[in-house]
């Protein structure tokens, strides 16, 4: 296809079952399509995505000789390389396909207003057309893989996917913050819901990963610099102790950062006396056999727990979520402990004993006499503490009555939230984060493991709470992801990337000093003129905006791309249809 | 439209604004998104142009915007310290003074220019700033005259 050919665009309108035409008026926007500039084919259909779907656009590439592909369906962050991949398929260029997102952003959003939400639907298609006329097909770039991985975190996540990586035969660099192996798991001598402590769990592995040839493990150190692509990144390794810097090159990162135990200030008494703990650090209290209290160190005969401490509470940002792996851990502790105490309560608002065989361990509890409570969740015990001594007032749902106890010790099932420096973590690999606090996934559905940034992976907590035994199924999927990465050896990269018409630049250095990423530079010609490195160039189209020559192209959103958009919106052409 | 102010608005019952939403791939664009899935519902006058960062967006781009005949923009991105590209968001904030001057003094009410900031996660901050410019701008009534 050369430039200045007419291009010929094919509008694909998706129903989405019933999730778009239940609202929006999908034929009437096939319909529409049809009179907009360049169009020379335009359906309905009831699922693009389906092999059906996908067929029927590389069909209709053939029939109608289509030079640019439009799909208004669901979101392009969900579906893009899909389309992308059909287009591709259909012999043309990936980047001569446009979405348009007509569920996201139309039909599930204005679910009571179908006329209005077709009106929009039709704007966006007319927008879309414009933008496809000025699409060009741009290079597919591929670059070779760096063998090698870099693992963020040492905890039982990190040192899972380190191991099932090394063992593939690849490289591994394992950077973990803390002067040893093992993470959250390590502290802990009781591994509630299982029966052995966390060394006796994470000691085999970190055996197995200091011993192993493929792993470098780095303690005490931090990632302080990443910069790069899929495929090619540049990790600086700051240790503590080391004078220098290291500087490593990998093709692939798992990140694996875990979480901390949130330490409940202003929760339950927590604070005003030593026999008021967490959950966590319980976990990490000696193993011996009377469960002796902290302040006085004698035999405790009376505990309890209250669950979901900094959990589940709606409105409170980055408290929202369950923790999910508490009242497992709760029930199992509770049923343990029972045997060494006289009474043992649980306060709960709800017990989700989910995992496999945590039912059992819920049972348990219960057949040894565990006192479980219900209180509502707007209704939160009291706790005071006086002269020392714990008071615990609340009123169970079940029994409709006022109760009281006055636990020895008494436990908080406290969130697991993000570890205090995760800002840094999401600012230093790109990582969008959930309203949990922890990072986003790809996709939470298609794609768990993989972010938003190409070539990162996330396992364990880092992506949302969860359990050890979750975490480690996490982590040798993320394992496999990097492994595959690396095991193809080569990689597509986006061709995004921006350039300086060297005739139109005034040598202004307004680019230089806008790029992030260190991308463009002032070349030695007199007078000198900017140069970007494409490879260092991630694409985000800054120094275009910031030209005041309008010298740099961002390519696949040039502003002729971007003002055709907005031109087909407010003036809309005359013209009607293709051909 | 449930929420329409008959009012308010200049010239009859009928008119709505014409909004052009830039924004971001990774924030605000994931916002939106959100918002959709959770099945938030707000007014639909906006339309959304997808760019991968703020920082992309030429001031020119939003006074062409208003100079075609939207009656509001719309700029949606990562919050400072949070933007996918690390700071291309904050160029956009730096221009963003400016651009209001040189609104201000073409005459048109700052106003129907919005700059907000909304994550991947903050799919009501995202629903709420559409709808606040959208009743600003009803407020205002059409930027110049009956719309078409
Ligand atoms: S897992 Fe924890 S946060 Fe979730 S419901 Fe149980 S106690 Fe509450
Ligand atoms: S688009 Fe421009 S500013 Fe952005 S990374 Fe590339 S060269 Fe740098
Ligand atoms: S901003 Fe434009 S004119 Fe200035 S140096 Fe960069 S390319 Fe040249």
């Amino acid at each position: 296809m050369t430039e200045n050919e007419t291009p010929r665009i094919g509008v694909f309108v998706c129903h989405c079952g019933h999730n778009i035409a239940g609202t929006v008026d999908v034929v009437r926007v096939a319909k529409e399509a049809e009179k907009f500039p360049n169009v020379v084919f335009s359906t309905d259909e009831m699922f693009m995505c389906a092999d059906s779907g996908q067929e029927l656009i590389r069909t209709k590439i053939k029939e109608h000789d289509l030079t640019r592909i439009i799909v208004a369906s669901c979101s392009p962050r969900m579906h893009e390389p899909t389309f992308r991949r059909v287009v591709e398929e259909g012999g043309l260029n990936r980047y001569v396909f446009e979405q348009v997102n007509l569920r996201e952003h139309v039909s599930w959003c204005h679910m009571h207003e179908p006329e209005a939400a077709t009106e929009k639907a039709i704007d966006l298609v007319r927008m879309a057309v414009a933008r496809a006329a000025k699409l060009e097909p741009l290079p597919i770039k591929r670059v070779k893989v760096i063998p090698r991985t870099l693992v963020v975190g040492g905890g039982i996540a990190g040192l899972r996917a380190s191991l099932d990586i090394a063992d593939r035969g690849f490289e591994v660099v394992l950077v973990e913050k803390q002067d040893k192996l093992g993470g959250n798991v390590i502290k802990w001598t009781h591994m509630f819901p299982s029966d052995r402590t966390g060394t006796e769990v994470v000691e085999p592995l970190i055996e197995r990963v200091e011993s192993h040839s493929n792993i470098k493990v780095y303690k005490s150190s931090r990632v302080i610099d990443f910069e790069g692509y899929i495929g090619n990144f540049e990790v600086t390794i700051e240790s503590q102790g080391r004078k220098k810097n290291e500087t490593v090159e990998v093709g692939a990162v798992i990140v694996a950062t875990g979480f901390e135990a949130f330490k409940p200030k202003g929760y339950y008494g927590y604070g005003e006396s030593p026999d008021i703990v967490t959950l966590d650090e319980l976990q990490a209290m000696p193993r011996q056999d009377l469960l002796l209290r902290p302040s006085d160190g004698k035999p405790a005969k009376k505990i309890a727990f209250i669950g979901c401490v900094g959990s589940r509470e709606p409105g409170k940002k980055g408290h929202e979520h369950c923790s999910r792996y508490c009242c497992s851990a709760v029930a199992k502790a509770a049923a343990d402990l029972r045997d060494r105490v006289d009474e043992a309560l649980v306060l709960y608002q709800d017990v989700r004993t989910y995992g496999r065989g945590h039912e059992d361990i819920h049972r348990l509890a219960r057949q040894k006499r565990v006192i479980f409570s219900k209180f509502e969740p707007d209704e939160k015990p009291e706790v005071t503490v006086t002269d020392g001594k714990i008071k615990m007032r609340w009123r169970d749902v079940l029994a409709d009555d006022q109760l009281a106890f006055e636990p020895d010790l008494l436990i908080l099932a406290s969130a697991m939230i993000p570890p205090s420096d995760v800002e840094e973590t999401a600012t230093m690999f790109s990582l969008t984060r959930s309203g949990d606090g922890f990072f986003n996934p790809e996709h939470i559905k298609l794609a768990p493991l993989t972010t938003h940034t190409a070539g990162i992976m996330i396992a364990g907590v880092a992506q949302a709470a969860k359990n050890a035994s979750e975490s480690v199924i996490d982590a040798s999927g993320a394992a496999a992801k990097a492994a595959s990465l690396l095991a193809r050896g080569e990689v597509e990269i986006e061709s995004t990337v921006s350039r300086v018409d060297p005739d139109l630049c005034s040598s202004c250095h307004t680019c230089v000093a806008a790029c992030p990423y260190g991308a463009i530079s002032m070349d030695d010609s007199d007078p000198p003129i900017a140069v970007v490195t494409e490879a260092k160039c991630h694409g985000c189209g800054t120094c275009a905006a910031g030209c005041p020559s309008g010298a740099i192209t961002m390519f696949h959103s040039t502003d002729e791309q971007i003002l055709s958009m907005v031109e087909a919106l407010l003036v809309p052409s005359p013209i009607s249809g293709g051909e | 439209m449930t929420q329409a102010t008959t009012k308010t608005t200049t010239t009859g019952n009928d008119w709505e604004p014409k909004i052009v939403a830039f924004c971001c791939n990774w924030c605000s664009y994931a916002g939106a998104d959100l918002a959709g899935t959770s099945r938030i519902q707000y007014p639909p006058n906006a339309r959304i142009i997808r760019v991968n960062c703020t920082g992309r967006i030429d001031p020119d781009f939003i006074l062409a915007a208003l100079e075609m005949g939207a009656d509001g923009v719309l700029v949606s991105g990562c919050h400072p310290g949070d933007c996918h590209y690390t700071s291309g968001n904050l160029k956009m904030q730096a221009r963003w003074a400016l651009l209001r001057k040189a609104i201000e003094q073409a005459g048109i009410d700052p106003r129907r220019i919005r700059l907000q900031w909304a994550s991947a996660s903050e799919a009501q901050i995202f629903a709420d700033g559409v709808t606040l410019l959208i009743d600003q701008v009803k407020k205002l009534g059409p930027l110049r005259g009956q719309w078409r």
